[in-house]
């Protein structure tokens, strides 16, 4: 399997804050890699330096072989990836449809058919459709934004946090379209919730301090205890 | 009745010409983040060539033409040239586009000469109607149309078009915009210069309206510009045409009724909007 | 090492004041004291104005009102009443207590709000008290303005060079020593990183206030000497030229370096007589204004320091350089 997306020494600064120190990633096509790490480690940063949105001082970003860390976020995202943002990152003031339409590169065919596939995946989104983003809940919010990332033909999801201050009931529902979106695009995931990253995910990254510390499939995670309390402060 | 409706016409028409200018400056502030201060100069430089053009071809149409041609063109220079280099950093856009205004200021100056320059409206807009015994001057009519006119269009493009979505989107959110795959600095500059149409429309309009135009008229309703903008709601398109109808209506009373408290009122009201309620009657932004 | 330099500085002002204290003994010439009283005046002028956007990062643009109420307040006390001594402290005193409310007032209302509410509304403000000044003509004689006489201690030219260069110096060192002390090196912090220093516990509202009021004043007392040595008040002291004055030497002398401000001023000023003098000769030398307001622009976008701190901060990166070169002599050893 080859590598869609690689982190090689990355170094983030935010001001005069050293944020990331050192991220090296590598994720498979086809897998969810989870990012997993206490607060304020670095993992939001990760996906916003890969996004451009806080570009890399040092370091090489492959994407598909081609070397991204230097292209502006709007080339970034064309080049296929999309980013669902910790706060959702909707247009309250823009309808739902309209949310989509902004997100939309194309209007063709491909195009709507990815729209009817996230609709029946999303029904809440139809129903809908009119209103303001902002009067949806939080857990239609995630669903649209993770809509809005996938309409494109997008390669590869950057997703943070999806599952923060949602119903349990809620975060299930996620949980299952993110497994359903697995084969047809690869996902990187940000996410507390062990539980959730455990269950969907297959291979993991923790970042501790601003630095990939750690890694290998999840399998191995789910039995190291140690490694979980160490870096995770969980048991 | 007589007196009441031409004060309040007098003030729409007055109103229309703020909202031009507003509109533009409302736009990238809750776009871009930017407030310019150079627009005034934008302005007059609309109101100079305006009636330059006007006076060396004779038609009042080609001169307004000309005035939001080049009301785009120097939008976009100043885009490229001064907002772009220091976007980010507030203090100095806020100086930089200040320097602008000076310059261009002088610069109408040097090319026009620092007298006072007059301006007539052509014949068919010159005058005034008599309707039921009330006089109507036609002109008012005129500016108060082409306003609505401006709005209108300006209201379709952000509310059914692509660009104006994408524009409505990037006042929320510029970052997401950019995460969806859209360049927001071509955004930035359709937007810019599209203000900078208007202000140049709004001057060029003045021009005949108020008889003469001279190089420090940019400054004077640029203020007035400021004062609707905050009224209005930094960012809100509606916001600042209700808040020009507003500053315009109430400048027009108070200019016939308490005239030495004209502008006093209009910045009483920016002091109280600024107290209780600083994002505007509209605004979005704080 | 800082404290030797300091004193190195200040000992250079000190010489320089005094050869200029000096000068007027040595020297005669009529129009150069009147010069380099005008330079003087603006260095307190621009100096207030450094003090709020070089060390506190706050842009006005209506710095021309504390300007313009202090020419007002001392030709209007002059005029109404008699030009005695304890009438001209009066006005001092008038000026200063309503420049500083004014001060208080705009600061509070824009002051927690984004930089660009502060330049607006003091923009506007400054607009609204020219037209104030040209229609009370009962009070101020509308755009024809008036003239009015001093008291007698006031009236000898060199006198009158002597007290403002007293006042610049004293200004000088005043804000000095302020911007040193630890009230001046919060706004020092807010300018740099305002939400930081809030959140180490800063009432930065406050802070920035503070700051509005001590520009305000000073700026008052400016507009005072301005009008003094004019004997002549008029609404030219409410335009906008003169807030971009304030601009002009501020930004091309050195933002936050106060002494940058001083040199700001004797250029603008020595420019402005001597293109005047020109403009004479060639029309385009009227619109030397232009040829600054580019330099401004320039200034702003590439060399945001000015003259002064772009020296200041060759001059420490050779420092810097040096001490690097021998530390690694030193560690080579």
């Amino acid at each position: 399997m080859s590598d869609l997306l690689k982190l090689d020494g990355i170094e983030t600064y935010i001001g005069q804050y050293h944020i990331l120190q050192g991220v090296s990633l590598e994720v498979k096509k086809g897998e969810v890699t989870v990012l997993l790490g206490r607060n304020g480690a670095g993992k939001t940063t990760t996906l916003r330096t890969i996004m451009g949105l806080n570009p890399a001082s040092k370091g090489l970003i492959t994407f598909k072989g081609e070397a991204i860390q230097k292209l502006p976020t709007y080339t970034v995202a064309k080049k296929g990836i999309g980013y669902v943002p910790e706060d959702q990152g909707i247009f309250a003031g823009l309808s739902v449809e309209e949310n989509m339409k902004v997100a939309m590169q194309k209007d063709d065919a491909e195009t709507r058919a990815r729209m009817d596939y996230i609709l029946d995946l999303f029904p809440d989104l139809k129903n809908f459709w009119k209103k303001p983003g902002g009067l949806l809940s939080g857990g239609q919010k995630q669903m649209l934004s993770i809509a809005r990332a996938y309409i494109n033909n997008n390669e590869l999801l950057l997703i943070d946090e999806p599952s923060k201050g949602l119903a349990p009931i809620v975060v299930e529902k996620v949980m299952e379209s993110i497994v359903q979106m697995k084969d047809r695009t690869t996902i990187v995931l940000v996410e507390q919730n062990f539980m959730m990253a455990s269950t969907i995910g297959d291979r993991f990254y923790i970042i501790d301090d601003g630095r990939t510390v750690s890694n290998g499939h999840m399998k191995q995670l789910k039995q190291d205890t140690e490694l979980r309390k160490k870096y995770l402060g969980i048991a | 009745m007589d007196v009441l409706l031409n004060l309040s016409l007098n003030g729409l028409a007055t109103g229309m010409l703020i909202f031009l200018l507003a509109a533009g400056l409302t736009l990238i502030f809750g776009l871009m983040d930017v407030l310019n201060f150079a627009h005034g100069g934008l302005f007059a430089w609309g109101a100079y060539s305006g009636i330059w053009i006007y006076s060396q071809t004779g038609s009042f149409f080609i001169g307004i033409f000309g005035a939001v041609l080049v009301g785009f063109i120097l939008g976009i220079l100043t885009e490229k040239w001064i907002i772009k280099p220091v976007y980010g950093n507030h203090v100095q856009q806020i100086l930089i586009t200040l320097g602008l205004m000076l310059v261009l200021s002088e610069m109408l100056k040097v090319i026009w000469g620092p007298n006072q320059i007059s301006a007539t409206p052509p014949s068919y807009l010159a005058g005034s109607w008599e309707i039921g015994g009330v006089i109507i001057i036609k002109y008012r009519l005129f500016i108060i149309f082409v306003g609505l006119l401006v709005f209108a269009a300006v209201q379709y493009m952000l509310s059914k078009t692509k660009i104006g979505l994408v524009v409505r989107a990037g006042v929320m959110n510029k970052e997401m915009v950019q995460a969806l795959g859209i360049n927001i600095k071509r955004v930035f500059m359709f937007v810019f210069m599209i203000g900078a149409g208007m202000a140049a429309l709004s001057g060029v309009l003045l021009g005949p309206y108020s008889g003469v135009i001279h190089a420090e008229m940019g400054l004077e309703f640029a203020i007035l510009a400021f004062i609707v903008v905050v009224i209005g709601g930094m960012g809100s398109f509606k916001g600042s045409l209700l808040a020009a109808a507003l500053v315009g209506l109430s400048g027009s009373f108070m200019a016939y009724y308490v005239p030495d408290l004209a502008l006093a009122a209009n910045m009483l009201l920016m002091a109280i909007v600024l107290v209780f309620r600083p994002q505007g009657l509209f605004g979005m932004k704080g | 090492m800082n404290w030797i330099r300091n004193n190195r500085m200040n000992g250079i002002y000190l010489i320089i004041a005094a050869f200029l204290l000096l000068l007027p003994f040595v020297h005669d010439s009529r129009s150069l004291f009147i010069l380099l009283t005008q330079i003087f005046i603006f260095s307190i002028f621009a100096m207030s104005y450094d003090l709020l956007l070089g060390y506190t990062g706050i842009v006005s643009f209506g710095h021309a009102m504390y300007f313009g109420i202090g020419a007002y307040c001392i030709g209007i006390f002059m005029k109404r009443f008699e030009p005695t001594t304890p009438n001209f402290v009066l006005a001092i005193m008038t000026t200063i207590l309503l420049t500083a409310v004014i001060s208080f007032f705009v600061g509070l209302l824009t002051l927690r709000l984004k930089s660009h509410f502060y330049a607006m509304l003091t923009l506007s403000l400054s607009g609204l008290f020219l037209v104030l000044a040209e229609k009370w003509r009962t009070l101020t004689y509308g755009n024809d303005g008036f003239t009015f006489r001093v008291p007698d201690f006031l009236k000898d030219r060199t006198d009158f060079y002597l007290i403002c260069l007293i006042c610049m110096v004293l200004v000088f060192f005043i804000l000095k020593r302020f911007t040193n002390s630890p009230l001046g090196r919060v706004l020092q912090a807010i300018r740099e990183n305002e939400q930081r220093t809030e959140s180490l516990g800063y009432q930065v509202l406050h802070y920035k206030i503070i700051a509005s009021i001590f520009s305000g004043v000073i700026a008052g007392i400016a507009g005072i000497l301005y009008s003094i040595s004019l004997r002549f008040v008029n609404t030219s002291v409410f335009t906008m030229d003169i807030t971009l004055d304030a601009l002009l030497m501020t930004i091309i002398g050195g933002v936050g370096t106060l002494v940058g401000a001083i040199i700001g001023a004797g250029l603008i000023e020595f420019a402005h007589h001597w293109l005047t003098a020109l403009a004479k000769e060639h029309w385009i030398f009227e619109r030397w204004i232009i040829f600054f307001g580019i330099i401004y622009i320039l200034a702003v976008m590439f060399f945001p320091l000015g003259i002064v701190g772009s020296l200041k901060n060759f001059k420490w990166k050779r420092a810097k350089q040096t001490s690097v070169v021998k530390k690694e002599e030193e560690l080579a050893r």
